[in-house]
């Protein structure tokens, strides 16, 4: 009991301290400090027993209701000010409407105004409290090396306010935790809304006229998912007296609630970045790494899926659970094939992340036990291998100077070690048997016995997903001009984070039975009465190809024997090397590769635009049928 | 016949009878061409030479992913002939490709990159047709499990036509032949020297080969399925679907890239997805 | 054993052929000759060739390509010259620009005369190149076998042609890295080496598998000083440690020597690898042609 509230309470503490300290020796302590607490504090709750008792609360919800009123109104009022000075009239707007209606809401019903159970917790939030405190964790010491070479070599024009930087992780960790945590919907909303500001302030970390911009247009978008958020809450009032999120999932009257989980799945499509919604987080990715990594990839996204996915027993088998589902199909297809286009090793990642975010929301709109149980089953997987990727790219970017995937050819001679933990997440995420694979593998069965005719969604975009990952594994292989070894690719923070959730990208997929039987199913059968498995001959079927794939390295130990080295085929024309070869006019030339792009048939332009209109007709059409 | 009994079969009789196929396609097409051909052993021929040869590399580790391609190609085969899921067969597939794909990335040259390219660009073609007549096969049987799709008491075909057809279609990318052998053709074909394989010699070039017939047992074996509660009319389709895919090969020439994946996409959307429209209205 | 006879891959390659040559050679593919029913596949990649069929004469172009095709052929591999041009120069072989047939780059061991050469003399010398083919792997698969049977033994002139030989197989290598093949190992002569062997002071090694040269090593003493060179290896024995014992055996033909040197080209990587691995430390180093700069290396006796 007092663990939950602890561990929403320590991070913020810890921000608020770090807020205050300059040096990077305490810094450093204090961070470590917490993380290791925080780890410690979500493996108890795992192997606590659930759902656990938080009926009585050792404070007065009087008190804390007023007090978080009172920061609500401080951070509209601070979002007012940033709207004001930077002349956006949407974010004004968005930032009145929705701070007048809450104000008004909790003043006007007064104490009537108050939740059975403020707090709750069941296996889905273990989960996600598992996924905040460890992967989030991970981040947090990565960025303790990340950001003292982003400030003293990488970026140097960018001004130190590292003390801000890192007390908005611990704080942003904090309303993770309260989000994950809370039952009473206007606490959820608080905290929802410190997330949004956490990733405004964030983004625009390097204080660039793009930054600046990126920021204002992820605060403006996830503001109108605030705003829907907060007539969810008062709808929900007005029609069933309650402001519990599990009296909204539990509801006996379905039509009732459902503009409600409607509103709600439109607050977590925002906050997950789903078309029409995509550029902020495509924008966010000028951010520095750790913030891609917690904010947008691992933790505050998942924010916005994990709403839907709780929403889903309300929407099941309603036009509205349809609607939401076909915006996370499209959201896939168009994200995936987009991810094809780019060469920015970011702007791919980002790409992913939504579409893989897609998928989770069509789990959700589908809403059938199969589908939250593959649903859950992607978060988890994803949150690790995207968290992984991000992480390897920020070290690249510091080491390369680039974010080009075409600059980080030969990586795996020049930076060994980070480019095989590359390999290894990117495998991940798209790769049979690891994690994403057994959820795709998992949303493909529950679409077909719900709904097949979405299949095509997932059909066409895992397709495309096994494009533009294998071009990226191959670059990092190929070694057509031969570089030298980086000297010191990782210091220790940075070191921890990658191995361990390489590690983890391997024991989760391992041990995936154990997670599901014992984190997973409880969930789905809590509330559907049934739960879904991937049948024990898969499970050994899939143990055997994981063992193959790890007796892949064991063949460097024949490494060079018996083969003879030569030069790559360059039609006879090679200058003594692979790479080299007599042009015409007896010129040297040098051989250069780079990948397909397929710019000519699928072009970002394109597949944005008919994205964003094709999604925000079937947001219209759902509220629609939810109104009726 | 027990799963096991299969497998072992599968393991030992399918590189003899996918190296016959080899062989009597190179023959039938020859007659096709007005020549004589060489003898039906005559992969094997290829397979021994080669194994005899020096192993030329451009980098030390390209042979190894090769080694992983032709044990995995091998593995999805057993998977699929002991009766497992399908999509875990299609997985493996993959699984197994892509090995194929980074060790061509590996040698580092550029026509086995651009290879290689190409190969992820068919995949990405063809991958869609594949899922989604896993996708039909599980709408008329309710399973996944191969076993039980073959135990099915109704011809499947009548079901799935257009998914059938659409198999048949990305069946030639799957077979490297043309109009679609963009990456590396099998036999004497070129594109871009030899593509995908231009930078592997000696043993590694025969386990490609073994690969290959490995793969063709396994996609014929795929066709036997949609005909599987008439044996007899299920081998005579696959000998003749192979036949078919040899006269397509022999008939058209070499298609762009550009081509070849909108066609597909085109295919399983139309086909594929359509069938599977049909099916789903009518129940 | 079954495989080269049956299954004969070749790569065509036209030095600097009139088409003449070459279009007989792929005539042989089409329907009225069809040599695929021999099992003939015209590879356009080296690595996955046997045969390497050459037609027109060789110039200074052609010459680097037909030097690098021929090292991408994995062994065993034969070279046939089709054509009077590839034979010898055939009419050019005055001209300015023509260095004379395909043997003036590489050992050549079957030639088709004609000029154009037609197609069924074109098949039957692919015939033949697979009887050299089938005898060229039983040889390497006998030696290979046999390697723990090395001799290693003094040499006699009468030696001195087939050494020569595997000098020049041997320095092929070294010729690729430097581009190079004015090395004075690829331009010594029958007469120059056979005046070295009747030097009393000059010692000549030889490593013998079942009757056949594979390797060699020369030395000679100066005072206290032993000066080795030429250790060579067939290509296709490399990397079994016959060098090493080569060193150590022309080490020990020098009894008196104090001190041993050797010299060999900066970007010979596995040679510097194989002497420092054998005591040996660099002291100097010297240009030689703008390509290559000789390492000299030398060694105390312990």
């Amino acid at each position: 009991m007092t663990l939950v509230l602890a561990l929403i309470l320590v991070p913020f503490a810890a921000g608020l301290i770090l807020l205050c300290l300059r040096p990077d020796a305490p810094r450093k302590v204090v961070v470590w400090a917490t993380i290791l607490a925080v780890g410690c504090g979500t493996v108890a709750l795992s192997l606590a027993p659930t759902p656990v008792d938080l009926t009585h609360l050792p404070v007065n919800v009087h008190w804390v209701n007023l007090a978080m009123l009172l920061v609500e109104v401080a951070m509209s009022l601070f979002i007012l000010y940033v709207g004001v000075r930077a002349k956006h009239p949407l974010i004004v707007l968005l930032t009145l409407a929705q701070a007048g209606l809450m104000t008004w809401f909790e003043l006007a019903q007064g104490s009537h105004v108050e939740a059975g159970q403020s707090l709750f917790v069941d296996k889905f939030s273990v989960i996600m409290a598992l996924i905040n405190g460890l992967v989030g964790g991970g981040i947090c010491l990565y960025a303790l090396g990340y950001m003292r070479e982003y400030h003293e070599v990488a970026h140097r024009d960018v001004p130190d306010r590292r003390p801000l930087f890192f007390a908005l992780l611990f704080i942003f960790m904090g309303a993770m935790f309260g989000l994950i945590f809370a039952n009473n919907l206007v606490w959820l909303f608080l905290f929802w809304e410190i997330t949004t500001l956490c990733s405004f302030l964030l983004i625009g970390y390097m204080q660039t006229e793009e930054a600046k911009r990126n920021a204002l247009t992820a605060l403006a978008m996830n503001l109108a998912g605030g705003l829907a958020f907060a007539v969810a809450i008062v709808w929900l009032y007005r029609k069933t007296g309650s402001i519990e999120l599990q009296a909204l999932i539990n509801s006996p009257d379905k039509a009732l609630v459902l503009l409600p989980a409607a509103l709600l799945c439109f607050a977590g499509i925002t906050k997950s970045a789903q078309l029409p919604f995509s550029s902020w987080l495509l924008g966010a990715m000028v951010a520095p790494t750790p913030v891609s990594a917690l904010l947008h990839s691992s933790t505050m996204v998942k924010a916005g899926v994990y709403l839907v996915l709780r929403m889903a027993p309300v929407i099941a088998g309603t036009k509205v659970g349809l609607m939401v589902a076909l915006v996370g199909g499209v959201t896939f297809v168009v994200g995936s094939l987009a991810a094809i286009t780019t060469s920015d090793a970011k702007r791919v990642l980002a790409y992913s992340t939504v579409a893989n975010l897609g998928l989770v929301v069509l789990c959700g709109g589908i809403g059938t036990y199969e589908a939250v149980w593959a649903g859950v089953l992607l978060i988890i997987f994803h949150a690790v291998a995207k968290c992984l990727l991000f992480l390897c790219v920020g070290v690249i970017e510091h080491k390369l100077h680039s974010r080009d995937i075409e600059s980080m050819a030969g990586l795996i001679v020049s930076m060994p070690r980070v480019s095989v933990m590359m390999q290894i997440g990117m495998a991940g995420m798209f790769l049979a048997p690891f994690g994403m694979l057994i959820s795709k593998w998992a949303v493909l069965k529950a679409v077909v016995d719900a709904s097949p005719l979405l299949s095509v969604f997932i059909v066409f975009g895992s397709s495309a997903t096994l494009f533009f990952w294998v071009k990226w594994m191959g670059k990092l292989l190929e070694v057509v001009t031969p570089h030298e070894r980086v000297q010191k690719e990782l210091d220790l923070g940075e070191a921890i984070a990658l191995y361990g959730l390489s590690a983890a990208t391997f024991l989760a997929c391992l041990l995936f039975p154990l997670i599901s039987s014992r984190l997973i199913e409880p969930y789905v059968w809590s509330v559907y009465g049934h739960s879904a498995s991937l049948g024990q001959g898969n499970i050994i079927i899939m143990t055997i190809m994981m063992a193959l794939i790890m007796l892949f390295p064991i063949t460097f130990f024949n490494y060079g024997r018996g083969v003879r080295v030569t030069d790559a085929y360059l039609g006879g024309a090679n200058l003594q090397s692979s790479t080299r070869f007599l042009g015409s006019a007896n010129t040297t030339q040098n051989v250069t590769i780079g990948n397909y792009y397929l710019h000519n048939i699928f072009s970002e332009a394109w597949l944005s635009r008919w994205g964003v209109t094709g999604s925000t007709v079937l947001l219209a059409v759902m509220f629609l049928l939810a109104l009726v | 016949m027990s799963p096991w009994i299969r497998l072992l079969v599968y393991l030992v009789a399918a590189p003899i009878v996918g190296g016959l196929l080899a062989g009597w396609d190179r023959r039938i097409s020859a007659r096709m061409q007005s020549r004589l051909g060489p003898p039906i052993l005559q992969p094997f021929y290829d397979v021994l030479k080669l194994w005899q040869k020096e192993n030329v590399v451009v980098r030390r580790s390209q042979n190894y992913y090769i080694f992983f391609f032709l044990l995995l190609a091998i593995f999805t085969g057993a998977l699929f002939f002991a009766g497992s899921d399908l999509l875990l067969v299609i997985f493996a597939l993959t699984l197994a490709a892509i090995f194929f794909v980074l060790g061509a990335y590996k040698a580092s040259s550029p026509y086995s990159f651009i290879g290689a390219e190409r190969e992820l660009i068919q995949m990405m073609a063809y991958e869609p047709m594949v899922l989604l007549t896993a996708i039909g096969m599980y709408m008329v049987t309710k399973s996944f499990s191969v076993d039980e799709i073959a135990g099915h008491g109704r011809l499947l075909v009548l079901a799935l036509p257009g998914v059938f057809l659409g198999f048949l279609y990305i069946l030639e990318i799957k077979f490297r032949k043309s109009p679609f052998d963009l990456s590396c053709s099998h036999h004497a074909h070129q594109e871009l020297v030899r593509g995908l394989i231009t930078e592997f010699s000696g043993r590694t070039l025969a386990m490609i080969e073994i690969a290959h017939w490995y793969e063709s047992v396994f996609l014929l074996g795929w066709i036997y399925l949609f005909f599987a509660s008439m044996p007899v009319l299920g081998i005579a389709m696959s000998l003749l679907v192979f036949v078919l895919v040899i006269l397509v090969d022999n008939v058209f020439a070499r298609l762009k890239w550009q081509t070849a994946l909108k066609s597909a996409w085109l295919v399983a959307a139309v086909l594929g997805f359509g069938n599977i429209l049909v099916l789903s209205l009518l129940r | 054993m079954i495989g080269f006879k049956q299954s004969p891959w070749i790569i065509h390659y036209d030095a600097s052929s009139c088409n003449g040559c070459d279009i007989e050679t792929l005539a042989c593919l089409t329907p009225l000759f069809d040599v695929e029913r021999l099992g003939v596949i015209n590879t356009g990649n080296p690595k996955h060739a046997d045969i390497f069929l050459v037609t027109g004469a060789v110039n200074e172009q052609s010459r680097d390509v037909i030097r690098n095709i021929y090292h991408q052929l994995p062994e065993p591999k034969v070279v046939i010259a089709i054509g009077a041009c590839a034979a010898s120069g055939g009419i050019f072989s005055e001209c300015y620009n023509i260095s004379g047939g395909v043997d003036s780059v590489i050992p050549v061991d079957v030639y088709v005369p004609g000029c154009a050469a037609r197609p069924e003399a074109i098949i039957d010398g692919v015939v033949q190149a697979l009887g050299v083919l089938e005898k060229k792997q039983k040889e390497m698969t006998s030696l290979a076998n046999s390697l723990d049977q090395a001799l290693y033994l003094r040499a006699e002139k009468s030696d001195a042609p087939e050494i020569l030989a595997l000098q020049k197989t041997a320095y092929q290598s070294e010729a690729e890295i430097y581009g190079d093949d004015s090395l004075p190992a690829l331009q010594q002569t029958l007469e120059e080496l056979q005046t070295e062997f009747d030097r009393p002071e000059q010692v000549f090694l030889k490593t013998v598998v079942n009757g056949k040269i594979i390797g060699s090593a020369r030395g000679h003493a100066v005072q206290d000083t032993a000066y080795l060179g030429r250790v060579i290896v067939h290509p296709y024995f490399r990397g079994r440690g016959i060098g090493r014992r080569l060193v150590e055996e022309i080490e020990k033909a020098f009894p008196n020597a104090k001190r041993f040197e050797v010299k060999t080209g900066h970007r010979s990587e596995r040679n510097l690898f194989q002497f420092r691995q054998q005591g040996y430390e660099q002291f100097k180093t010297e240009p030689f042609t703008p390509a290559i700069t000789w390492v000299y290396l030398q060694k105390e006796r312990p």
